[in-house]
């Protein structure tokens, strides 16, 4: 069986998806946050999707990791890699819990999945398919440096393909540097937009 | 390469073993099937299949049970699936069956839920079994029967809709 490698960033561990986090993916997945996602789900789809998270790491050698906090172990979402039949190109993923949203952790857990990726496992390519709704996911796909490509197939033709950049671009490059200051330096924004998010 | 922790289990002409990358094909073309899908499920395009069956590994790995492959003793080729389901949702975790096109007619799903059926009974410790099946498929129902088991109720299943809740005997029932 595939051994799924613990990933740590400075304030986030990335472990394998445990039959004891599916709770609180579930109350993600089953609420308006997973409307780009194919959500939201009725509690069998949720647990059939989670079975299926688990299940992708056994078939493809990757997949998708469980965020944790590193100095409580409170879940917060999820990030990797996610490549099911069907989907054209290896996609880097991510999402993060409504009530978790605005720290910065999907730009933290994202761009050390997308390290592991390069770094580890050799892949000179990535792909996040966005729905072009998802206006967080897409400014979050640009912080990491990626693009939209007009010209890869999508998964579903109603998605929005953006390439991350090659390995070799992110090599002390201006985009990379960035990143990691903005990781390194993620503070609370000082003014934040009164009221909820809409999910 | 293993995909779970599933034993090897084996009866007089069967082996059931954890689920492989080379039996998808086989499970694809099943659930493609107009013929047989509809007592498992809607009919599957290959990329749905494929959810499927990598919801069945993570199954595994959630509950330590699952849909185990029905291999032919000689040729470990997959003839089919037997094993115990209990998504979220589901009644009752299920004693389930299905045997692929050229398969059927010897037998083979009795001998193989039989041998599931003892493994959940002996190995996992399950004091009650179930099995849930559409009322318009009488080939399970006949099997169903034939296993021992008897009609309970008939409920609104999360994912197949409108389906029967059959029983089996219990473990002391079967000794």
């Amino acid at each position: 069986m595939t051994a799924i490698p613990v990933l740590h960033t400075k304030r986030l561990e990335l472990r394998a998806p445990e039959a004891v986090d599916y709770p609180d993916f579930k109350a993600t997945f089953s609420s308006y946050r997973a409307r780009f996602m194919g959500g939201p789900l009725n509690a069998y789809e949720a647990w059939m999707l989670y079975a299926a998270e688990i299940g992708h790491w056994q078939i493809r050698g990757f997949g998708m990791w469980m965020v944790h906090l590193r100095d409580t172990g409170d879940t917060v979402g999820m990030a990797g890699g996610w490549f099911p039949a069907k989907w054209p190109e290896r996609e880097i993923a991510w999402i993060i819990w409504p009530d978790r949203a605005g720290k910065g952790f999907a730009l933290e857990a994202t761009s050390r999945v997308r390290h592991h990726f390069y770094q580890d496992k050799g892949w000179e390519t990535a792909v996040s398919y966005i729905d072009p709704k998802n206006l967080d996911s897409i400014r979050l796909a640009e912080r990491l440096g990626a693009q939209k490509d007009h010209d890869a197939a999508t998964v579903d033709g109603s998605d929005a393909c953006y390439r991350h950049p090659a390995p070799s671009a992110l090599k002390d490059s201006q985009i990379a540097h960035g990143i990691e200051m903005e990781i390194q330096n993620y503070i609370n924004p000082l003014f934040k937009p009164k009221g909820w998010a809409l999910d | 390469m293993t995909l779970t922790n599933a034993p090897r289990l084996t009866s007089d002409r069967l082996c059931l073993r954890g689920p492989e990358m080379r039996d998808f094909d086989a499970f694809a073309e099943f659930h493609a099937d107009p013929l047989r899908a509809p007592g498992f499920g809607p009919v599957y395009r290959r990329d749905e299949a494929w959810r499927w069956f990598a919801c069945n590994i993570g199954h595994w790995h959630i509950h330590g049970y699952g849909y185990f492959i029905i291999a032919d003793q000689q040729s470990d080729a997959a003839i089919g699936l037997s094993g115990i389901w209990n998504p979220e949702g589901w009644p009752e975790p299920e004693l389930g069956w299905v045997v692929f096109a050229g398969h059927e007619g010897q037998g083979i799903a009795f001998e193989a839920a039989s041998r599931a059926r003892q493994w959940a009974y002996g190995d996992l410790g399950f004091a009650t079994l179930t099995s849930n099946i559409y009322g318009s498929n009488t080939r399970s129902i006949a099997l169903a029967r034939r296993l021992g088991a008897v009609y309970e109720r008939t409920y609104d299943n999360v994912y197949m809709g409108e389906d029967q809740l059959w029983r089996h005997p219990e473990p002391g029932a079967l000794t």
